[in-house]
């Protein structure tokens, strides 16, 4: 089984690994070890000491915080539970007319406004966009991603973490609170 | 003991699977384990021999589609119609054939009219599981000792395949008797020798007859081709070696794509929304209920499950189009196929990986299940949504990979695709009617550690091949004036999809041609649904035409042409030419409202692929490259990725310190520009209560995927905490 240098993994991440290289890690046997060897490097770039669970994107990942499982930026800024759609604690600027849409997609390119709307997730902390979205009004925003972290941890790597939570998605619960 | 018929052999492998989890009940790969050379071994040469009938077969083929763009698709299939291995090609079809030899097995045509050597059976009617009526599926039983031990099959896609509209893109066709003509499940010949009948059809139903009947036997010739080159295998290697070997390549493969999932994926949901535009309102339709503007939604959710097989739900998907872009539920779950093996079982390209899919059935009714309830609903073009739709698979999978680390598989979503048609008389006095090749070569999409590539990816077939202009030359009375990659086409991102082109075409050599700007999975009125990681978009699809130009005034006069779309605040084409019509940012779909004529020009862009990551983290390095290059445009470079740059004697230059700086103020910028997620949903929730700014294609979309499925709507109106009776 392929095994790959850390620091081969880190230019990859950055995008310096040279092609070669990068062609061999694709045309090799996966190696078990990537995922932990991932976290570790992720890990080592960030300035706050909480585990990360899972990288949900390049710059947002599940930690571990005193029980809870929280949502949290390379920068430090938090989302609150994974279970509830992260972008509910963004910052969001949506484009929805001629002039803002034109900053991105001018003349020829700009898209009808009353067909859809880009909406842009924009980190409290840092201003990274963290998503775009170009969907109708009406559009829930997507919740790109709940993961079974239990089944994950416990089936698939084989070392459950120290608690369980339910597989559920709680987001509608939050906008339930925010209607009374 | 009696002999089971295919039929109980199918029934009994379906109870195997169900029972012992593996295809045909294989706990055990037998001929792997014991003799894994040969295993390997013979799996290419069944591969190869399909390669051998493409390379064949298009040679045989007489439309430029096949010949010349390779777009065809041979296979090789265990007798109960499993796809064992395929060729290059049109890949997305490999589940259709493997289905359509499933329902004829179904139909009892084991029984009447039988499956005998020679003997040649096609469907491309999608009420009875094709796609479109221009692919023409065709198998053949392969016999041996007069037992049937596999099939061949061949799909090819014809230039014109008789509907209402010249072609084979029948986006316009409104209802499924303007689909062209039909082969529904037929035996077309024995004797590996078509029935008159059939020639007789093909050419008083069809535009380019000899086309057609080429095509036909080209798949003829690749599908003998298969058969007697697998009679040269089992002579070598032995029945019984291929019938059990042919049986585990397909397990072989369904355990590689669930070993892929769990090894390099993560259990859980994923959710994408996406949507697809055709605006028609206004424009040359051909009947009064074809007036009208349509949005189609096409949600997908997935479940990784903890055995690592995956659940699939279409429901939120909106209702049936009175134009040529309904699918039935068969041709979706082929494309899917497709993708999935490009993304997940791509070791052995074969039936297996799709085995671990449990697929809810879209809701009848909807886009992707039309017949029920509209039996007359067109499928002209029914690989429009689904193509937008196999382009979330690359999505959402890339985001999986980078979840678990292999950032070396991660991709962002596809290009979208506008086909180019042509029909008329050209140089050469012949009517033509048909397809370039334009499409099959978009930019690939963003890696997690690379863009993409240009012009170099097509998402529904491997064979990326945009095929020489010369050719293209000789078929259609156009000149290209320019084939040039086209700027700012592969979205804004970290890491940008690779560049689309753009063809510019002058009209010569005809007493009128009909462009036919067509819908094969294009955005025109809204921007794909791809903003993967912070990225934005690429732009929407908006190609230019003049009809009754001055460009022959302009050659004479040895005057600058067209040769490009130029920026996209200042096209070339209104910047360069006069013309009594011209469109600088045509909405697509459309057919040309008057036959074109000499000297008139098309400026048709194919689309770059989709982008990941913040615009302003892009490597700067990169960015300087790019302004060389003539690849990204000053104003995205300026205001998109917050680059600094000055232009010297011809070079441009980035200033890493003051581009830095400039990024800085971004970041802040966007912070005070935008709002708290709940400021936002509260003013937005009266907005979408009120309809306000909603066109009614988005209206009637979102009212018809609400009424087809319960749950989805139950979800919308609860996220806008609207009132359980509230409709759109």
């Amino acid at each position: 089984m392929a095994e790959f240098l850390k620091e081969d993994i880190e230019k990859l991440i950055d995008g310096v690994l040279p092609w070669p290289a990068v062609q061999d890690m694709l045309k090799s046997p996966k190696d078990p070890g990537r995922f932990d060897k991932y976290v570790e490097i992720l890990q080592s770039r960030v300035d706050w000491s909480e585990t990360i669970l899972l990288p949900l994107t390049p710059q947002l990942y599940i930690v571990a915080k005193q029980g809870e499982r929280v949502v949290k930026c390379a920068c430090g800024q938090e989302f609150g539970d994974y279970r509830v759609n992260w972008k509910l604690s963004s910052l969001i600027n949506v484009r929805e007319d001629e002039e803002s849409l034109a900053e991105v997609y001018p003349g020829r390119d700009l898209p009808d406004p009353t067909w859809m709307q880009v909406r842009e997730y924009i980190c409290p902390g840092c201003g990274t966009q963290l998503e775009v979205e170009a969907v109708p009004r009406g559009c829930p925003p997507d919740f790109e991603f709940l993961p079974d972290l239990d089944v994950f941890y416990r089936e698939w790597l084989g070392r459950p973490l120290p608690d369980t939570v339910e597989f559920t998605d709680k987001t509608l619960e939050l906008i339930a609170e925010w209607s009374k | 003991m009696a002999k089971l018929t295919l039929k109980q052999r199918m029934q009994a492998g379906d109870e195997a699977f169900a029972k012992t989890g593996h295809l045909f009940g294989l706990e055990e790969l037998a001929c792997k384990e014991g003799d894994p050379g040969t295993y390997e071994a013979v799996w290419h040469i069944l591969s190869n021999l399909c390669n051998t009938a493409w390379a064949t077969g298009c040679k045989v083929s007489s439309s430029p589609i096949a010949a010349e763009g390779g777009d065809a698709l041979w296979g090789l299939h265990t007798p109960t119609g499993e796809a064992i291995c395929i060729s290059r090609g049109i890949t997305a079809h490999a589940g259709l054939l493997s289905d359509m030899i499933k329902n004829f097995i179904r139909a009892g045509y084991e029984e009447f009219p039988g499956f005998k050597q020679g003997d040649i059976f096609e469907n491309n009617d999608p009420h009875y599981g094709g796609i479109h009526s221009p692919d023409f599926d065709m198998c053949m039983p392969i016999l041996y000792e007069g037992e049937i031990i596999a099939w061949a099959s061949a799909v090819s896609h014809v230039a014109d395949a008789g509907s209402v509209t010249p072609g084979s893109i029948g986006f316009l066709n409104p209802d499924c008797y303007s689909d062209g003509i039909p082969i529904s499940m037929e035996k077309v010949g024995e004797g590996d020798r078509f029935y008159p009948w059939y020639e007789m059809r093909i050419r008083s139903r069809t535009r380019t007859p000899d086309f057609v009947m080429g095509d036909a036997r080209g798949r003829l010739a690749g599908c003998i081709t298969i058969r007697e080159r697998l009679y040269e295998v089992i002579a070598k290697y032995g029945l019984e070696f291929f019938l059990e070997a042919s049986k585990e390549y397909v397990e072989d493969s369904r355990r590689y794509a669930v070993g892929r999932v769990k090894t390099q994926t993560v259990p859980g949901r994923i959710r994408k929304s996406q949507f697809k535009d055709l605006a028609m309102k206004g424009k040359r339709v051909l009947m009064g209920k074809q007036d009208k503007d349509c949005l189609f939604s096409l949600p997908m959710e997935l479940h990784i499950n903890a055995d690592a097989s995956v659940s699939l739900s279409l429901a939120g998907v909106s209702g049936t189009v009175p134009f040529g872009e309904n699918i039935s539920p068969t041709a979706l779950k082929s494309g899917l196929m497709m993708g999935y093996s490009h993304i997940i079982g791509f070791d052995m390209f074969n039936s297996g990986p799709i085995a671990a899919w449990d697929i809810e059935m879209p809701p009848a009714g909807s886009w992707a299940n039309p017949f029920e309830k509209d039996f007359q609903a067109a499928s002209g073009v029914a690989w429009a949504p689904a193509v937008t739709w196999v382009s979330n698979l690359y999505e959402v999978f890339g985001r999986l990979f980078q979840m678990r680390g292999f950032v070396e598989e991660m991709a962002a979503g596809s290009a979208t695709i506008m086909t180019a048609e042509f029909s008329g008389v050209n140089q050469m006095g012949a009517y033509l009617a048909g397809l370039t090749l334009e499409q099959a070569s978009n930019g690939s999409p963003a890696r997690g550690y690379m863009d993409g590539e240009n012009s170099a990816w097509c998402i529904y077939t491997p064979e990326a091949d945009f095929g020489n202009a010369e050719i293209a030359e000789l078929y259609y009375p156009i000149l290209f004036i320019g084939r040039n990659t086209e700027p700012d086409s592969g979205g804004y991102g970290r890491f940008r999809g690779g560049l689309g082109h753009t063809a510019v075409w002058m009209i010569y050599g005809t007493p009128g041609l009909e462009y036919q700007c067509g819908d094969a999975g294009m955005r025109s009125k809204i921007i794909v649904n791809h903003g993967m990681y912070g990225a934005y978009p690429v732009p929407p699809d908006r190609p230019s035409y003049a009809h009754d130009t001055n460009v022959k005034e302009l050659i004479d006069a040895q005057q600058p042409l067209v040769h490009g779309r130029g920026p996209a605040e200042a096209s070339e084409i209104s910047e360069r030419v006069k013309a009594r019509e011209m469109e600088v940012a045509a909405i697509a779909p459309f057919v040309t409202p008057e036959p074109l004529q000499d000297y008139d020009l098309i400026v048709h862009p194919i689309g770059g692929a989709q982008a990941m990551g913040d615009p302003i983290t892009r490597d700067l390095s990169a960015v300087e490259s790019d302004l060389n290059k003539g690849w990204v445009s000053e104003r995205v470079a300026r205001d998109l990725h917050g680059a600094v740059f000055e232009c010297r004697d011809g070079e441009y230059v980035v200033d890493e310190q003051a581009s830095q700086a400039r990024r800085a103020e971004i970041r802040e910028q966007r912070k005070s520009r935008a709002r708290p997620f709940r400021q936002w949903w509260s003013e937005e929730r009266e907005k979408v209560a009120r309809k306000e700014n909603m066109s009614t294609a988005v209206t009637d979309m979102w009212r018809s995927s609400m009424e087809l499925s319960d749950k989805h709507a139950a979800e919308i109106r609860a996220f806008w905490s609207l009132p359980d009776d509230f409709t759109f």
